[in-house]
């Protein structure tokens, strides 16, 4: 049974992360085709201050946009796990249903609600609120919302499945034995959803970092971001062993990170 | 497992025939987002029976990427000058087989042997166009005459620009006084303060619309396509062309057959369906960059005609991109460089 396993994993997994590496390695000619030949110039390169800068600007915004998805899915997560179960099924369809539409087509969907003469800016507008249209679309708030919007219902579902199994009876006893509401949510509730939360930060943090295309779609590809320059490489500079040497730093950040969450998520209980 | 075995050797042995049977009936087209109309498309298909794949890119350098790293095999692609010469220079493209393309003496004279392929063997036109300034003149009332006018402060956040860092650098060598294709370590030193200028006030980098940005109202100057700026002209007057007094340069599309292409007949074919003028006309009225169909321009409307952006006034005579090397990384990073200092 483990080997069709083993077969997708050295397939899909270690064969392109091997060919990222060998490249990574490597030199270019003229044209871009990539010529074998030994060098840790591309690495060199990686660590200069301009895409330093990138580096640090990317994981800002991939931890204020998991900041955001945890402050927004956890409740949504914890009253949908507590919801009577046919409810509770409807609710989880209800999440789904935007993965039925391609995803450009609801970033773009984004474009026509904050853009200058939009949605947005027509309701506020007309009620009032503001006298002059806001500055929405092509800002770095556009991105946050267009990352929050893409990523949340990655962090709702598995914080969902760990609050699910929350057994009531604990949240009973903790009130019973004379817990407030928020010692029973820091004490009981917090822990035992914690495997969840920390599936989800993985599930957010990750990709947001590498994400491009709400970069460029919302913030009019201003501010470049990991994702950017590391298809910047492939697509316009004909650099795919710079890029490849990016995408390898990229993937041991990653590994680091989830060692991390993995050593932390661990301790209370087993990681979901 | 074994039953897995039969259906994928079923299945190999189901594509193997349809490759077979399917090789003068297919062409795999490598071309640009929004340049072919499918109008065109499917009257090749009813007229030669060969059903065309329809792939597309977004930059010159994309389209030489996916080639280079194989796995596809395109009948038919088209290059932008610049990179047709790369192409050329490395052997990457086939002679056209130009006996069974008649319909070559519709093209107009100044878009032949061009500097990227001088002996013509290898390259057909396809559209041709300049990178230019919009004016969206119902909001800035100043006139714009050139890159310097645009990059104005009080334009901050107003401007939409092609993500195309070759263009960037070369509007910035214009200003200083250098060449189009004057690129090396000493005039990417000369640029780049003055791209540090320019960068900051730029709102929106898009290659694949930038006219949305000036129709929705987010931006009130653009440097674009000038099929774009046609288009945004004829949705409405107030949307006006300018060709930048510093410099410009003309680009020109074409079509063109990799080597190794596994059906260069049927690729010939379509090329000379796409030089009919009737063809070529229909390819003008929904992508309206500069017809270096002599024959097509005829069938056009005089208002098609009279497009300043399809095509400039006084028809001013415009150099041409050419192949750079290695220096494309560097130019990448100047801008990234410059895009992350903001």
């Amino acid at each position: 049974m483990l080997a069709p396993l083993l077969i997708w994993l050295l397939v899909f997994v270690l064969v392109p992360l091997g060919i990222l590496a060998v490249f990574s390695f490597c030199e270019r000619d003229e044209i871009g085709r990539v010529v074998f030949s030994f060098t840790w110039e591309n690495y060199g390169r990686v660590f200069d201050a301009t895409y330093l800068m990138v580096f640090a600007r990317s994981i800002g915004y991939a931890a204020l946009t998991t900041g955001l998805c945890v402050l927004l899915g956890f409740p949504v997560a914890w009253f949908v796990a507590r919801c009577a179960p046919a409810l509770r099924q409807r609710l989880l369809l209800l999440l789904m249903v935007p993965f039925w539409t391609s995803f450009l087509i609801r970033t773009y969907a984004w474009i026509t609600i904050l853009k200058s003469e939009g949605l947005l800016n027509s309701l506020l507008l007309g009620l009032g609120l503001v006298s002059a249209p806001l500055e929405l679309l092509y800002t770095p708030f556009a991105v946050v919302v267009g990352l929050v919007y893409t990523y949340l219902p990655f962090m709702i579902l598995p914080i969902y499945s760990s609050a699910e199994k929350v057994d009531g009876a604990l949240i009973e006893a903790a009130y019973d034995l004379g817990c407030g509401p928020f010692r029973t949510f820091t004490e009981i509730i917090l822990p035992l959803t914690k495997p969840g939360i920390y599936a989800g930060v993985l599930l957010v943090f990750v990709p947001a970092i590498g994400m491009f295309a709400v970069t460029d779609l919302l913030g009019g590809a201003r501010v470049p971001m990991l994702g950017n320059v590391i298809q910047n490489q492939f697509f316009q500079a004909r650099d795919w062993p710079f890029g490849a040497a990016l995408g390898v730093v990229f993937t041991l950040l990653f590994a680091v990170a989830y060692w991390f969450l993995q050593r932390r998520g661990a301790r209370p209980g087993s990681f979901a | 497992m074994k039953s897995i075995r039969r259906v994928l050797a079923l299945a190999s042995l189901a594509v193997c025939s349809v490759a077979l049977s399917g090789a003068d009936k297919e062409l795999n087209l490598f071309a640009w987002s929004e340049y072919v109309p499918a109008k065109v498309i499917e009257g090749f298909t009813k007229e030669t029976g060969i059903k065309v794949n329809y792939e597309t890119f977004a930059s010159g350098e994309e389209m030489l990427a996916k080639l280079l790293a194989g796995g596809a095999a395109y009948d038919l692609i088209q290059p932008p000058d610049y990179m047709a010469e790369t192409m050329i220079k490395n052997g990457l493209l086939a002679p056209i087989d130009f006996s069974r393309v008649p319909n070559m003496a519709n093209l107009a004279p100044e878009f032949l042997r061009l500097p990227h392929d001088p002996a013509q063997k290898f390259t057909v036109p396809y559209m041709a166009g300049t990178v230019g300034i919009v004016v969206n003149t119902e909001r800035i009332k100043t006139p714009i005459m050139g890159y310097a006018d645009v990059f104005q402060p009080r334009h901050k956040n107003r401007i939409v620009v092609v993500n195309d860092n070759r263009e960037l650098i070369t509007w910035a060598l214009y200003v200083a006084g250098g060449q189009t294709n004057e690129i090396n370590a000493a005039s990417i030193a000369k640029a780049r303060p003055i791209l540090a200028r320019w960068i900051p006030l730029i709102k929106v980098f898009d290659s694949d619309s930038p006219k949305t940005a000036l129709l929705n109202g987010d931006c009130d100057l653009g440097i674009v396509w000038s099929g774009e700026a046609a288009l945004l002209y004829n949705e409405n007057k107030k949307f006006v062309y300018v060709l930048p007094v510093e410099g410009a340069h003309r680009f020109v599309d074409l079509m063109a057959i990799p080597k190794g292409a596994p059906n260069p007949a049927a690729a010939t074919l379509f090329i000379d369906y796409v030089l009919r003028p009737e063809v070529s006309k229909l390819i003008s009225d929904a992508f309206p960059y500069t017809n270096p169909n002599a024959a097509a321009r005829k069938l056009l409307s005089a208002e098609q005609l009279a497009n300043p952006a399809s095509y400039p006034p006084g028809a001013p005579v415009l150099g041409a991109m050419r192949a750079i090397g290695k220096e494309a990384a560097q130019v990448d990073k100047l801008v990234t460089d410059l895009k992350s200092a903001r």
